[in-house]
């Protein structure tokens, strides 16, 4: 959610766990709607529960592999390592990181864009046409 | 007959070319003695021989991992490095449980002198890197 190095304020673990409770909740009543069942108050608050507890294992385990491949930063292929015993999350965490690498990618390139078209510069032939179009509209 | 573990081929052996290639795998003598060391109970022969499975299997396992860690750290050899980061995944190498703890418990001594050094008379220390 925030770059690398940005100062995040921290919460208290009871907001942290509220935050999740209130979010398992939403997320079960999706659920709720799509198989038509009904989620006890219990079970929402245990499956936040869980999920409280299976993220610091995962910030664990996160923390060790890039260690393990002498980083300091967390980057998605840390991420696939933890998904690597199940054969379907691995597939599913692969395929969102490779979407994520594509929009990605592609703000990088509306960046280049508009910086290369506010300084008037050319870095590709591709983006040459659309900036003189652009150039001519600015003048 | 001890060396120290790395990476060595291993020499072929003649007449091992006229048997028919089979899977290595643990003697299911030794699997079955550490086994019952453990269980301190009696165990049926069929238990037994789901357990040699299990080992099986549980290799098979243990050999993707390593390879997964060795490569995430851009190598292709496995270290201890990575033997460590299976073990912690496992459960076994916690923050209280260090590995050096576990190889101390659990392996005899000629094998403890291999992976931990040893101070010996003499002011040396065994084995000396």
């Amino acid at each position: 959610v925030s770059s690398p190095g940005s100062t995040l304020t921290p919460l208290s673990p009871q907001r942290l766990q509220a935050a999740v409770h209130y979010t398992v909740g939403s997320l079960c009543q999706d659920v709720a709607e799509d198989k038509e069942v009904q989620f006890s108050k219990q079970t929402v608050a245990a499956i936040a529960e869980i999920t409280f507890r299976q993220c610091e294992i995962f910030a664990k385990d996160l923390e060790m592999f890039a260690r393990h491949a002498k980083r300091s930063t967390i980057n998605t292929e840390d991420v696939k390592l933890l998904a690597r015993r199940s054969n379907s999350l691995l597939k599913y965490i692969t395929q969102k990181s490779e979407e994520l690498a594509l929009s990605n990618m592609e703000q990088k390139e509306k960046k280049k864009k508009k910086s290369s078209a506010s300084m008037g510069g050319r870095t590709a032939e591709q983006e040459a046409a659309v900036t003189e179009s652009e150039d001519s509209s600015m003048v | 007959p001890l060396q120290p573990p790395g990476p060595k081929a291993v020499p072929k052996r003649p007449g091992a070319s006229r048997r028919k290639p089979r899977e290595p795998k643990i003697a299911s003598s030794l699997i079955k003695k550490i086994f019952s060391h453990y269980v301190k109970m009696p165990v049926t022969r069929d238990a037994f021989k789901i357990v040699e499975k299990c080992c099986e299997r549980y290799f098979k396992q243990l050999s993707d991992d390593l390879e997964a860690y060795s490569s995430h750290a851009g190598r292709k050899t496995v270290e201890m490095a990575d033997l460590e980061v299976l073990m912690r995944r496992q459960g076994l190498v916690t923050d209280k449980m260090p590995m050096n703890v576990l190889i101390e418990r659990y392996l005899p001594l000629e094998y403890r002198k291999l992976l931990i050094p040893v101070a010996i008379s003499g002011n040396k220390v065994m084995p000396s890197k």
